[in-house]
């Protein structure tokens, strides 16, 4: 209340420092999208076209849900996943299994209801456990390395390693490469799902409590909202995310193998990696509290805007790797120089 | 032999370490005939030259009360540029510059993260796609590769029947480094910011040389387990070496480094790092595919994590128990002295 009272006596100048301040974040990403997007208008061929804005849009939604997913145990304290990419690939073998072959039952073969649903039950599955660990007090980096390697064994283990191919007409067609309105099924996927997200933790109480528990654990615990329930709930709001990424993308490509996901995937560098970078580029705190899914959007959309000009400019897979390290490692040191001096390093 | 006794019983991580490496080894001795040789040892203490030192690498920086994400990328990084100038400059000069350059990146690395006060898991996460690319750029997205495949064969001689030039550097590294962190001051600081930081700063200690000095060190240690690695196959990719985090993390944390920072030590390290070579060398053994391995590594890893996830919980319960118990005994205690003194 005194917070209030004070703010409303400031003068004004101090108030537009202050609003300034509060969103400095997001002027910069927003200034970097500017000189970015005139940069590829005046520079690149082919860059101001429809056909090139639906695939920029269509290449963030897929990391972009991730990371959504992701943003979630960013804001709750629990730094990130290392077993992002693991996940989405034993969730996309689970999904192309049950096209392929019903889990031994003929019946089922091609169900999408029935493959969906056991590719978000594993999603779930190894969300809980690794939260589980996590709320017990293991630290989320070690225990989800550890995860990494189980899931990526165990998904390799029950496919042979092989790929596994299902064929043309099935069922999930319409979420591979169907289209409405023009957009592609992942782009509206990842819209809904965006708004969703926002609304979710800027409306609800839950939304509220992730940013209690991020903000300042000891609070969180003294008033009843323990780490532990929280830590299950937001790791299996992420694997979910990547089981149903994993899901699109093996529809789109007809066939999962237990390292589609991993170096090389479509972007530069490997998908964890990637996904993690797109909530930091956004200017999430990654000690949580602080971030929302509307700046990982953002964060997607401006990677894959970077990439995409990479490439139509005729780039190899070194400088967009090096491009992607450099907006990381800037974005860091930007939000720790602000944030310096403030409660939110620690 | 009393004190080395005492030890053992008052930590527990690393005895328990000690237990897991004989587990580990007894049952692949008693299930491979061939493994209780000379040769498997050989073989065993090759691995141990990238492992071991991945391992001490990972250690130094948990001790530091951080995790260094990015030991992978500096490891690609520096073998691409050793193998790549072996060529034109020679094997000595090629290492020389090869490991400057890792300690650098790790150094500036420590400064970055004392300067702006982050943890490191943010900044080295930026730095592992970093210098991936990096390395991607000067090997030109090829695989580097030697063009006289004789002039790293001095690092795979036999010497003494066990070693080999490298895994003795190796063992040398290890000592110099142990006694750096136990005997010297510089070393006890990087426990000191480990295990309780803000006391320490408080005390007086600066955050930034301790932080510089334990990521220098393990720049160092990742840039020199890439150099035997690129050496001794003679060739490098830009996009290898990733699994050395999880193989190292195994190793550091079988050890007995607890994530807060401040315990273990360079014995541990090597215990943990023997540990992952047995069970790696011996599942090689079954003949199983890759990922096998990856997956009993992490079996290992969530093994160790579990139990001291647990031995922590429970000492904490039996802290509480045992303060619990004292403030009874001063209760009852001013009570009789209450009754006694109503009495009188």
């Amino acid at each position: 209340m005194s917070a209030i009272i004070e703010n409303n006596q400031l003068p004004f100048s101090a108030k537009f420092l202050q609003f300034y301040k509060d969103r400095t974040l997001l002027a910069i990403l927003l200034s970097l999208f500017a000189v970015m997007f005139i940069y590829g208008i005046f520079f690149t061929e082919n860059y101001l076209t429809i056909t090139n804005f639906k695939a920029i849009i269509r290449d963030a939604a897929l990391y972009g849900i991730m990371a959504i997913g992701l943003t979630f145990v960013t804001l709750s304290g629990n730094f990130f996943l290392l077993s992002l990419k693991e996940t989405a690939s034993i969730c996309g073998v689970t999904f192309a299994m049950g096209m392929a072959t019903g889990f031994g039952s003929p019946d089922l073969a091609g169900n999408f209801l029935v493959s969906l649903l056991a590719a978000l039950a594993v999603g779930v599955v190894s969300g809980v456990i690794q939260g589980y660990f996590v709320g017990m007090g293991g630290n989320p980096i070690v225990v989800t390395l550890g995860g990494a390697g189980i899931l990526y064994g165990i998904g390799a283990w029950w496919s042979d390693n092989l790929v596994i191919n299902f064929t043309r007409p099935h069922d999930a067609e319409w979420l591979g490469t169907g289209s409405f309105l023009g957009l592609p099924s992942i782009t509206w996927s990842f819209i809904l799902i965006a708004i969703a997200a926002e609304i979710v933790l800027r409306h609800t109480n839950f939304g509220r409590k992730v940013y209690l528990v991020g903000a300042n654990k000891a609070a969180g615990k003294a008033t009843g909202h323990e780490n532990f329930s929280m830590a299950i709930i937001v790791f299996t709001i992420c694997s979910v995310c990547c089981a149903f990424v994993a899901v699109a993308f093996v529809a789109q490509m007809d066939s999962a193998q237990s390292n589609y996901f991993s170096a090389e995937f479509g972007s530069s560098g490997d998908m964890t990696i990637l996904v993690i970078a797109t909530v930091m580029v956004g200017g999430n705190s990654i000690m949580g509290g602080y971030g929302s899914t509307l700046r990982t959007s953002l964060g997607a959309i401006f990677i894959a805007m970077v990439d995409n000009m990479m490439v139509l400019q005729g780039f190899n897979s070194g400088p967009r790797i090096v491009g992607v390290g450099l907006m990381i490692v800037f974005s860091i040191i930007v939000f720790g120089l602000f944030a310096k001096g403030s409660r939110a390093q620690e | 032999m009393e004190n080395f006794l005492k030890k053992i019983t008052k930590d527990v991580d690393l005895s328990f370490a000690i237990l897991l490496s004989f587990c580990v080894y007894v049952f692949f001795a008693i299930n491979i005939e061939v493994f209780f040789s000379h040769n498997i040892s050989f073989a065993i203490l090759e691995r141990f030259a990238v492992l071991g030192l991945v391992g001490l690498a990972l250690t130094i920086c948990i001790i530091a009360g951080e995790i260094d994400l990015s030991i992978g990328s500096n490891a690609a990084l520096c073998a691409v540029i050793v193998v790549k100038l072996t060529d034109p400059l020679g094997a000595p000069l090629a290492m020389i510059i090869g490991l400057s350059v890792s300690t650098l990146i790790g150094a500036t690395q420590g400064f970055v993260i004392a300067f702006i006060r982050i943890r490191a898991i943010v900044i080295t996460v930026g730095t592992l796609m970093l210098l991936r690319g990096v390395a991607l750029l000067i090997a030109e997205e090829k695989t580097v590769m030697l063009t006289d495949f004789r002039v790293p064969d001095f690092i795979t001689t036999k010497v003494l029947m066990y070693f080999s030039p490298a895994s003795l550097t190796v063992i040398f590294i290890f000592i110099c480094v142990g006694i750096f962190m136990r005997y010297t001051k510089y070393g006890r600081e990087i426990y000191a910011i480990g295990g309780a930081r803000k006391e320490a700063l408080t005390a007086g200690i600066p955050l930034r040389r301790p932080m510089i000095i334990a990521f220098a060190l393990s720049g160092f240690c990742a840039g020199f387990a890439g150099t035997v690695i690129g050496l001794k196959s003679g060739t490098a990719q830009g996009l290898g070496l990733q699994y050395l985090l999880l193989a190292g993390t195994v190793a550091a944390f079988v050890g007995g480094v607890s994530i807060l920072g401040g315990k273990g030590g360079v014995l541990g390290a090597a215990i943990g790092a023997l540990t992952v070579n047995f069970l790696n060398t011996g599942l090689v053994f079954y003949a199983l595919q890759v990922h096998f391995v990856q997956l009993f590594t992490s079996v290992l890893l969530v093994i160790v994590i579990v139990f001291q996830t647990m031995s922590r919980v429970f000492d904490s319960r039996q802290a509480r128990k045992s303060l619990l118990a004292t403030i009874d005994e001063r209760k009852t205690s001013l009570l009789e002295k209450k009754r006694s003194a109503l009495g009188k």
